[in-house]
């Protein structure tokens, strides 16, 4: 029995012990980041969420990459050069990007990188365009286009879907020269191989092109030609092409494959414990990685990802604002800050869909609102005048925030934080409200339901301000704020019935027109969703100058035609900028060489980074 | 017998295809963009999208009957489609998910079982003396407690203080050995696979990450089994044939371990099936505290983002361990009581 014990003493011992050691840098060559959830898909002409593109990233490049922490300035990749108008790589007005492409480089599988890899690349994503996917920059920048079937139905003068089923086959003969045509026409010349140059050229100038090249943009990463045909991606060929048009996400090979050029090479997406292992790729062309291995975690539950970064079995971990006071005191972790380019607004719909539930009466009797209630600018005013900014960024976002005019994040070109901005003013906001709908409002009083989804209580919190404030004017003002699931407010958002949404956005790539065209362009993803009236408003008075301001190359006429945008803004009250958050990284004290870009998609720089007590 | 098992196995496919129809339809309910938060699972997944597109591309504007039908196509070819949540076919992210379930479950089930039906008895001897008092509030403080809190507490004291428990399946090592090609998956299950494959230490690892989950499930359930086998050994203690035992002089030992006991244990084995095929569907809070993705939070998620493919599938395979688990617990119950005849 004696001896029983002391085996069984011995056990225990052996079973506890690697965790009593403390106070030294854990699994030093492997970084572990703690993440929520993970990559949607590795295909990278697919991914547009940042935990599929912290991946890509890593494993793939791109022709050029930003400079340290700038957005602006850039350095070669896999390009020898960074194109500009004074090395002469930037031609005919802006029309005509050359990138000499680098030799010596090899992919993953050992395969050399040639300047008809790129092209094969470029052309596979923008005959690929998945719906929902990014391919819209590149089309947008190339074409000048939305989608590859606006593109084909414009130049073809036939429906994508007469032309072709929805197995991606040919309801009829007739189209397949057609269709060949079109490739050969637009797409091919597009983007060409000239010696060992691969040149772009563009339907118009487009200012942010090289921003949308640059490493981290998913949707233009170099893929290996070979490998991709091998895998069932489009063949190169013109006849046929029109198979490859928008797979589902899971049909696709590369989606949870990735063959590249980068610093470290995937080895492993475990989905079932959302896990994502990457490996140092010894043979990179660059500065190798100090860090043999990179595991990135989804470990959705706060506590676990708190407890293992104390225990040392993290490097870093997403940590939500709320939490941040958790960890303040945590020996041996710090907190690091970085502002994204990224905003949230509140945004009004001119025209609620007649049968939204959350109009209450439908009219102005005190029990309601019309469905065109925010076609007045009065209204749009008083809200905007009501929404206490200061106080909500102290609290909500206990500082990690700033007030901004307009959509356009600090950071930006266009952004001037000395624009026209609503202060907080409950007498204005009275006024306005005295003023709208002749009176009638502030006469009989108005009913309506703020949504916000579940989950998000930055956005609650909102909501619930705007609604105290509003209601403290006038016991006729009521606002009833209505938290749902996500499938429930989606659906509500997309058939038009919220009156009001609050309504993010982050960077695709570092422009204006990113942020501008998406809120304010009758044709944005957001400027579709405010109703016809608002759609009118802007093609009236604001379209052309965003399409004029695409097109201006000289910065400060750029920056001039962005003023003017935002000051027709402030003055129709288009929208409530609420927002731009400050952003935090909290990491062990053990890492070194941590370094922040707004346009990482993740949260660390694994090719830079090393741990070193 | 045989015929009473075969006839329980011929409802089986029946109880299942009602399940799918009544799961469809309620799904069905939904209209089109709510069932589209499964592809767009965030506000910011709205970028570039055009929604109706998507609806129109995965079908979910066509009629109910037709988007049911091509279900069931699918799945007579084996095909349960494709989890959005799981991201990657149905079938395979439930086979992969299922054995960190199930043997979660097999580890928690012997102390649950083994603590429950020895205090149980233990509380019963003793019947309203101090063991007995202090037994019960013990259990029922453990039973009282929410899982998701004690779990917190397992984690902090036993984690975060002690460093003994750590979160997930397995350390960083161990999961390079078990990931290597000279490691061979027989069931999927580490403690069962690292035996097999003679790594002592891996298996000892991946003890070390069930522990903190096992404690947690075992204080949490344990208390109902508890109750269960004291108030059934209570009342065989007062029948009539424990009390002819005991007049006809029998040791005391042989009285309750032979006489009370066994009789005593027959409902606690139908509750402590129960309670295990329960635990197979009911860990996900624990699973998501200790980072082991298992059956329970795929569901869980996947009903929260409305992605159909995925409910279909976990509850199909649940009904299916269901009715198969309440088969075996009723032809158990046969064994231990032979009064129970099936028909």
């Amino acid at each position: 029995m004696k001896r029983f014990l002391i085996v069984l003493g011995l056990v225990a011992c052996a079973f506890l012990s690697g965790s009593l050691v403390l106070a030294e840098v854990k699994n030093p060559d492997t970084y572990i980041f703690l993440s929520i959830g993970e990559p949607d898909t590795l295909d990278p002409h697919y991914a547009y969420d940042t935990a599929s593109g912290e991946v890509i990233g890593f494993v793939y490049e791109n022709l050029i990459a930003y400079k340290g922490e700038s957005v602006t300035e850039f350095v070669p990749r896999l390009a020898t050069e960074v194109p500009t108008l004074e090395n002469g790589l930037i031609r005919d007005g802006g029309k005509t990007y050359v990138f000499p492409i680098r030799k010596g480089v090899q992919f993953h599988n050992g395969n050399d990188l040639t300047p008809e890899d790129v092209e094969y690349s470029f052309e596979r994503g923008i005959l690929f365009d998945p719906y929902g996917g990014p391919m819209w920059m590149l089309i947008e920048a190339l074409f000048g286009y939305e989608t590859l079937e606006d593109f084909v139905q414009d130049k073809v003068g036939i429906a994508w879907s007469d032309m072709v089923d929805e197995e991606g086959n040919l309801k009829s003969e007739e189209y397949r020269q057609k269709l060949i045509d079109f490739y050969t026409t637009y797409i091919d010349p597009a983007i060409e191989v000239e010696g060992d140059s691969v040149v772009f050229r563009l339907s118009r100038p487009f200012a942010p092109f090289l921003s949308i090249l640059a490493q981290n943009a998913s949707w233009s990463a170099i893929l290996d030609r070979e490998t991709c045909i091998s895998l069932g991606l489009w063949d190169g060929q013109a006849d046929g092409w029109w198979k490859y048009h928008n797979w589902k996400k899971e049909k696709s090979p590369l989606y949870d494959k990735a063959i590249g050029t980068g610093p470290f090479k995937l080895l492993e997406w475990d989905r079932a414990q959302q896990k994502v292992t990457l490996i140092r790729n010894d043979a990179y062309w660059g500065e190798k990685p100090k860090l043999a291995k990179v595991i990135i975690w989804g470990v959705d539950e706060w506590s676990t990802r708190r407890s293992m970064l104390e225990a040392g079995d993290a490097d870093q971990i997403y940590t939500p604002l709320q939490y941040l006071d958790q960890v303040r005191e945590l020996p041996g972790v710090v907190i690091k800050e970085g502002s994204r380019l990224t905003i949230t607004a509140l945004h009004f719909n001119w025209n609620v869909a007649k049968e939204s539930k959350y109009l209450g009466s439908g009219k102005l009797d005190g029990e309601g609102i019309p469905p065109d209630f925010f076609s007045d600018v009065h209204v749009r005013k008083a809200f905007s005048y009501a929404f206490d900014y200061d106080t909500f960024i102290e609290q909500v976002l206990k500082g990690y925030g700033h007030r901004i005019p307009s959509v356009i994040p600090r950071g930006l070109l266009g952004f001037n934080e000395n624009l026209p901005m609503y202060p907080f003013d409950l007498e204005k906001a009275k006024e306005e409200f005295q003023k709208a709908w002749n009176g009638e409002v502030w006469e009989k009083g108005f009913k309506l339901t703020l949504l916000y989804n579940t989950g998000n209580e930055a956005r609650q919190t909102a909501c619930e301000m705007l609604k105290e404030n509003i209601e403290s004017l006038n016991p006729k003002f009521k606002i009833e704020v209505q938290g749902v699931q996500w499938p429930t407010y989606l659906d509500a958002y997309r058939q038009g019935q919220l009156p009001a949404f609050i309504i993010g956005w982050l960077a695709d790539y570092p422009d204006p027109h990113n942020f501008i065209f998406t809120y304010y362009h009758s044709n944005g993803v957001y400027g579709t969703t405010q109703g016809a009236a608002f759609r009118k408003f802007a093609e009236e008075n604001l379209n052309a100058l965003i399409e004029d301001a695409i097109e201006e190359t000289d910065p400060v006429k750029r920056q001039a035609i962005y003023e003017e945008i935002q000051k027709i803004a402030y003055q129709n009250a288009l929208g409530i900028p609420l927002y731009q958050p400050e952003e935090v990284y909290v990491m062990r004290s053990w890492v070194k060489g941590w370094m922040f870009n707004p346009m990482r998609p993740g949260e660390a720089n694994y090719d830079g980074i090393w741990k070193e007590e | 017998m045989i015929f009473y098992i075969l006839r329980r196995l011929l409802f089986l496919p029946l109880t299942l295809f009602g399940i799918s129809l009544l799961l469809f339809l309620m799904i069905g309910l939904l209209g089109p963009y709510q069932r589209l938060a499964t592809f767009i699972n965030s506000p910011e997944r709205l970028k570039g999208v055009d929604v109706d597109k998507l609806v129109e591309l995965y079908g979910l504007n066509d009629p109910l009957i037709v988007q049911y039908g091509r279900w069931l196509k699918n799945l007579l070819r084996g095909n349960l489609g494709w989890s959005y949540v799981g991201k990657e076919p149905v079938l395979s992210a439930i086979l992969k998910r299922f054995p960190y379930t199930l043997e979660l479950t097999l580890f928690a089930a012997i102390p649950i079982i083994f603590l429950g039906t020895s205090l149980g008895v233990l509380a019963a001897l003793h019947h309203n003396r101090p063991l007995d008092h202090g037994l019960r509030i013990f259990a029922v403080v453990g039973w009282s407690f929410p899982d998701f809190v004690f779990g917190l507490f397992v984690l902090m004291i036993f984690y975060g203080t002690l460093g003994w428990f750590p979160p997930g399946n397995l350390s960083i090592w161990a999961e390079e050995i078990v990931k290597s090609p000279y490691f061979r998956n027989f069931t999927g299950m580490l403690t069962f696979d690292s035996l097999l494959n003679g790594r002592f230490d891996v298996f000892l690892d991946a003890l070390r990450h069930l522990a903190g989950p096992v404690l947690t499930l075992t204080y949490v359930e344990f208390a109902f089994l508890l109750r269960i086998t004291r108030s059934s050994m209570l009342e065989v203690l007062r029948k009539e044939y424990v009390r002819t035992a005991r007049a006809k002089g029998l040791d005391e030992r042989v009285v309750i371990n032979k006489h009370a006991k066994r009789n005593a244990l027959i409902p606690v084995a139908t509750v402590s099936g129960q309670t295990v095929i329960g635990l197979l569907a009911g860990t996900v809070i624990v699973e998501t505290i200790f980072n082991r993705t298992g059956l329970g939070s795929f569901i869980a998620l996947a009903a929260e983002q409305l992605d159909y493919a995925s409910i279909m599938g976990g509850t199909l395979f649940f009904g299916l361990i269901l009715i198969i688990g309440n088969l075996c617990v009723d032809l158990s119950y046969a064994f231990i009581d032979p009064r129970v005849r099936l028909e």
